[in-house]
């Protein structure tokens, strides 16, 4: 019985058009980036420090593990894109060039960044929890890495208080959030991937 | 809660050809950016006042938005006015305030609230529909860009945020019910929060991917049909004055 | 010649696990059939399958007795499927761009879509609302906007999947006389529902499948009886005939 299965499982057809693949691409990337959206929205209290923990960048790093390099970036992209076009999609509601290109518009460009070097390497290869784990901090380094010369140079900050304001609160919180999106992919991951497989064998 | 702040009323302004709409906001965003004399400024600040109140938008429903920037105004202009070194203002008691710093400060924050006001009136008095229609159209000419893929997802986004927080509130109430406050590891917490979102939605989503399917969709497709006449070209004009003077 | 056919459709996912197996079923034009079945029953499964979201692993479905494989957006227009959940259906920002959708996508000139949508929405009863958010309809309203989605590729056969799910007593009823309406309109109505009572008075023959096979096919004063052996609520009293089974007045 098994092997009749599996004969009947290869002889399947195979033919998916690239419509079909790139519809369910163009509907989980709008997913992804209405997550970051939401993400951006919602705030965990952390038990330590003031600063609350957002989630959007959680959603980019899970967006970049998820959809990897090319529709990770589409996605982020999308998201930019629509908080300039003046779509309250940033942080707690706001939008516009104003922020885009304000103290904060580093970390914003940042994520693509994030994504791009997360899609990249996670991508790259068989997955693993390690590769996984290490295309997470590389894309977080490169994040701040942007993010807090930005708002040095837009505030007029030195580097010591650019660093107090752009760093340090957030670390704790990007080391849950690694820990998070590590997990995610591990149970998530593989049968998302099973799902991408059979849509486009079916 | 409201993600796109489009208020319906009947004015030249929401009557625009969003092409035209969207190319003015442009031009007056780059002017902003641009402006580098104080009668940049005036003329600027004049122009998208009066576009304000043209559009007829409720001021309570901008303050929202405009408390943030508020802030976010004062501290581009402290900041400025604190670092900025330069000759002490006479006559003022602070004497770390330099003169140049403060005209720096009020030239950074009277750009941010141009450009404010510009996204306010333009999100106010456009339809998202209109909106992602005129990308749609802006991006057709560009090679390799799939415009109708790219609108589709626009679409999609803005339908999926309110399905989502609508399963988010619900999973939050449940998990409350279960004292998940108790729990001090964050990780956890976040976990308990991200996981189920993630799992509900990606499954939600194949349904729709599916529906759409079976709508036959496709990205050949209907075309929006845009409509322009004499006003939308002088409101064009009057915007490309004002860039001209800007920067010449 | 049957409407739309199905000759031994099978389809196995990808981890073995049979969803549908051996399914051999003719519809004739004008039908309005019931097919029950527990959940796990392979209903859901089989219905996309007769529009060819899924591809069978063996077997084929004809329309007008060609391969629905043919022409397959010729065999989505004439085979309309509203999904159980209107949520994952609903696309657009209100309920006309919504009920747009489905012509958009056939590339019909602007002044046919607002003309088709109109007619959908005059035909579903929700032209009063065609400018609100789809978000803020009541459960019945959303069942009827997703049919008026489908109405608008004008189908000849319309298949609701569990269209009862999750309605309330007046959503029912409104649910149910869109149905009826549609039938009487010339459509073949093709309803997957586990919920007899709510409509079986008003169907031509009953079809019920269990773990995937087909294991009754009837007039539906024939078939009820022999439904709890397929985990499908028998829901006659004692005396009562199939006529009573309906939420209608």
């Amino acid at each position: 019985m098994s092997q009749n299965q599996s004969s009947n499982l290869t002889d399947m057809p195979t033919n998916t058009t690239r419509s079909s693949l790139n519809l369910r691409m163009t509907v989980y990337v709008s997913l992804f980036t209405a997550l970051i959206i939401i993400g951006g929205y919602i705030s965990v209290p952390l038990p330590f420090g003031p600063v609350p923990i957002v989630l959007a960048d959680l959603f980019v790093m899970v967006t970049g593990l998820f959809l990897g390099f090319k529709w990770g970036l589409t996605s982020v992209a999308l998201y930019l894109s629509l908080g300039a076009l003046g779509l309250p999609v940033f942080a707690s509601g706001t939008s516009g060039l104003a922020v885009l290109f304000g103290p904060t518009g580093g970390y914003l460009f940042g994520y693509l960044l994030l994504v791009a070097s997360v899609g990249f390497i996670a991508s790259k290869g068989k997955q693993s929890i390690i590769r996984n784990l290490i295309a997470l901090i590389i894309g977080n380094m490169l994040l701040y890495a942007i993010g807090v010369p930005w708002l040095k140079t837009v505030m007029n900050f030195g580097w010591a208080g650019a660093l107090a304001a752009g760093l340090t609160p957030f670390l704790p919180g990007t080391v849950i959030k690694i820990t998070v999106a590590v997990a995610l992919s591990r149970v998530l991951l593989p049968r998302f991937k099973q799902t991408l497989l059979s849509a486009s064998v079916k | 809660m409201t993600f796109f702040h489009y208020i319906h009323r009947d004015t030249v302004l929401h009557r625009m050809d969003g092409r035209f709409k969207l190319l003015c906001m442009l031009l007056l965003s780059l002017s902003a950016s641009f402006a580098s004399q104080l009668q940049h400024y005036l003329v600027l600040l004049f122009v998208v006042t009066l576009a304000l109140l043209i559009a007829k938008l409720p001021f309570k429903a901008l303050l929202k938005d405009l408390k943030f920037f508020g802030i976010l105004i004062l501290i581009v202009f402290v900041v400025n006015a604190f670092n900025i070194p330069g000759d002490p203002i006479p006559n003022f008691p602070i004497t770390s305030i330099s003169l140049q710093g403060v005209i720096t400060g009020l030239r950074f924050a009277a750009r941010l609230t141009i450009i404010i006001i510009v996204c306010a009136v333009l999100t106010g008095t456009t339809p998202l529909m209109t909106l992602r229609n005129v990308i749609e159209w802006y991006l057709r000419p560009l090679p390799f860009v799939p415009e109708v893929r790219i609108a589709t997802m626009i679409n999609l986004t803005f339908m999926l945020i309110p399905l989502i927080f609508d399963n988010f509130a619900e999973m939050m109430k449940a998990q409350k019910a279960r004292c998940v406050e108790l729990r001090k590891n964050p990780i956890k917490r976040i976990n308990f929060i991200v996981f189920p979102l993630l799992n509900q939605t990606l499954r939600r989503v194949d349904e729709i991917a599916y529906a759409m399917e079976a709508r036959c969709y496709s990205e050949v497709r209907t075309r929006a049909v845009f409509k322009s006449n004499k006003i939308d070209w002088l409101l064009l004009a009057i915007c490309l004055s004002v860039f001209l003077f800007v920067i010449l | 010649m049957a409407l739309l056919e199905t000759q031994d459709l099978t389809h196995i996912f990808p981890d073995g696990t049979v969803a549908i197996q051996n399914i051999n079923l003719k519809f004739n034009e004008g039908e309005f059939v019931v097919i029950a079945g527990a959940n796990g029953s392979g209903k859901t499964v089989f219905a996309r399958h007769l529009n060819g979201l899924l591809k069978p692993t063996k077997g084929k479905v004809l329309i007008d007795g060609e391969p629905i494989t043919k022409n397959i957006v010729e065999t989505r227009k004439k085979v309309g499927l509203v999904f159980q959940d209107p949520d994952s259906q609903i696309v657009g920002q209100t309920v006309a761009e919504d009920v747009a959708f489905g012509p958009e996508n056939l590339n019909l000139p602007v002044d046919q879509v607002e003309a088709v949508v109109k007619e959908s929405l005059e035909a579903v009863g929700l032209s009063r609302l065609s400018t609100r958010s789809p978000h803020t309809l009541s459960g019945g309203e959303k069942r009827r906007l997703a049919i008026a989605g489908i109405l608008a590729m004008r189908p000849k056969i319309i298949i609701l999947d569990e269209p009862f799910t999750g309605l309330d007593y007046p959503g029912v009823v409104q649910v149910l006389k869109q149905i009826i309406q549609l039938h009487k309109t010339g459509h073949t109505i093709l309803l997957i529902t586990h919920e007899l009572e709510k409509i079986l008075a008003h169907a031509d023959r009953l079809v019920i499948l269990h773990k995937g096979k087909l294991v009754e096919d009837g007039k539906p004063e024939d078939v009820i009886y022999r439904s709890e052996n397929y985990g499908v609520r028998m829901p006659l009293r004692d005396g009562e005939k199939v006529a009573a089974l309906t939420w209608l007045k």
